[in-house]
């Protein structure tokens, strides 16, 4: 058990965003959370991570070091591409060599050319901040990753293959993965595990495992997956607009 | 390899600057035009020509007398910029991090502000007498708010989003200031600076001149007093030169250097 948060409960002024929230995250297992916007999902990741304190309940932590992936880039503006990638190596207490070294090749991995490192984040496109970021997270060699709705910003065909990284490095690296997001089909390609998250009563709707290991599902089993699933009452929320904008 | 390309931009960027003294000389040579102009009109008792002030600059330039007065003020302003700057700046910089301290020391500074820099030299006076102190401690009293404010507002307007970021990646406070608060802040600190190191050439000689503490101030009361007119230009000219040399030559380009990020991503030719 790399993370578990047992019986957890958050308000903002008052008013209760979730109760009594259960959540844990196995070694290398990616799970998506999903929940229609609002619902407190990032609050949710930002207390899985660290950010914040719950109210009420317990974090327990089975692991080292986490990183986190936000849905804006969040780059220093004043920090080249290699030092911005290697900023939580800074973080972390690693020499200068040592984290040029790993933000080179963190970079790499992430389809940066070498000649970006240079750049600021002024000068890269949106595509390639949001990669810069990823590559930040995974350089400090993370037990987990927290992804906060990452790719939402992202144009279809850029987001497949910023997708397809993300499944790439949790199979090579076996981190443990807590992904944010609202679009099923995302969560589908992703993750092992999807939780369904309703903002109404806090709770959980929904656990389901998903059949197969992330990357060795075609498009057609994501598809007639996603539909199947749009049809389920637990699944009901995330599409039902009109409902849960006049919640 | 990666030095010499260092190096290569360091002097790119050096060039640059150096090259856009064109600029500010043009808009030097327009003061100088209008000041020729109204010499031209009321003559040369009221308003001396820019070149016999400057004649008049090199002849005071050669005294010995001079060299020691305008050493001293410049060490009073020097002195004042330095204190009024670092306290201002740090004070600042830790009221930003406190709300309550916000609050407690913003009617506070409206008050330091409110007081005239004249009432602050005849204060200093009665306090220190004819000396130096009195023109240090009046810059120091009439800018110091400016750089407290600015400190403040950097710090309350750092970028709590990267604040976050950084703190997922478990950055300490002195990292977190260093990366996130310091690069922001430097944008709200050199515009009070340099109008700091701007008000402290003009404070101090004011403070001279009613303190008659010697300096450039002192030698100012004495010209009026003789009805020297091209002398009391040349003063002035000599302080306005200060002024520049300490804004151009001291404060911005290190401005510059600190802020090459954000020239970064705009097109060529719009750079400057």
């Amino acid at each position: 058990m790399k993370l578990a948060l047992r019986k957890v409960g958050h308000s903002f002024l008052g008013r209760t965003l979730f109760e009594n929230l259960d959540l844990s995250l196995d070694a290398g297992e990616v799970v998506a959370l999903l929940g229609p916007s609002g619902c407190g999902k990032t609050t949710v990741l930002q207390i899985a991570a660290g950010l914040l304190d719950p109210m009420r309940g317990r974090v327990r932590r089975g692991y080292v070091r986490h990183a986190v992936v936000f849905q804006e880039p969040r780059l220093m503006p004043w920090m080249t591409t290699r030092d911005n990638i290697a900023y939580g190596l800074r973080a972390a207490g690693q020499g200068i060599l040592a984290r040029t070294a790993a933000a080179e090749r963190r970079a790499r991995e992430v389809g940066l050319e070498f000649a970006d490192l240079d750049k600021y984040p002024a000068e890269l496109s949106g595509g390639m901040r949001q990669r810069a970021a990823v590559a930040r997270a995974l350089a400090i060699d993370p037990d987990v990753i927290f992804f906060d709705e990452p790719f939402t910003a992202i144009d279809v065909g850029l987001k497949r293959s910023l997708q397809d990284l993300v499944i790439a490095a949790a199979a090579r690296e076996h981190f443990s993965a807590l992904f944010v997001t609202h679009d099923l089909s995302e969560a589908v390609r992703i993750a092992h595990r999807l939780v369904i998250f309703s903002g109404r009563d806090g709770r959980a709707l929904a656990d389901r495992a998903i059949a197969g290991q992330p990357g060795e599902r075609d498009d057609r089993f994501i598809l007639d997956l996603v539909e199947a699933w749009a049809r389920d009452p637990a699944f009901s929320d995330l599409f039902d607009g009109a409902r849960s904008d006049s919640r | 390899m990666r030095l010499a390309a260092h190096s290569l931009a360091f002097a790119a960027w050096v060039g640059r600057y150096l090259w856009s003294a064109w600029v500010g000389a043009a808009g030097l040579f327009c003061v100088a035009a209008a000041w020729q102009a109204g010499h031209e009109l009321y003559g040369s008792f009221v308003l001396p020509s820019p070149l016999e002030t400057l004649h008049e600059v090199a002849v005071i330039g050669s005294q010995s007398g001079f060299a020691r007065a305008a050493g001293e003020t410049a060490l009073r302003a020097l002195a004042g910029f330095t204190l009024a700057v670092a306290i201002g700046t740090a004070t600042g910089t830790i009221a930003g991090y406190s709300f309550a301290t916000m609050r407690l020391m913003a009617p506070i500074v409206t008050v330091i502000l409110g007081v005239p820099p004249i009432t602050w030299i005849v204060l200093a006076l009665i306090w220190f007498g004819s000396t130096g102190g009195s023109a240090v401690l009046t810059v120091v009293l009439a800018s110091l708010p400016i750089s407290f404010v600015a400190g403040l507002q950097g710090v309350a307007t750092r970028d709590r989003a990267l604040d976050t970021m950084a703190r997922s990646f478990g950055a300490g406070g002195w990292l977190r200031f260093r990366t996130v608060t310091a690069p922001h802040l430097v944008s709200y600190l050199f515009p009070a600076w340099t109008t700091t190191a701007g008000s402290a050439w003009k404070v101090t000689v004011m403070a001279e001149l009613l303190s008659n503490s010697g300096g450039i101030g002192g030698e100012l009361a004495a010209a009026r007093s003789l009805f020297d007119i091209p002398r009391v230009m040349a003063l002035i000219v000599v302080v306005v030169a200060f002024a520049l040399f300490s804004e151009y030559a001291l404060l911005q380009p290190i401005r510059d250097r600190l802020e090459q990020w954000r020239n970064a991503g705009q097109p060529w030719g719009v750079k400057r």
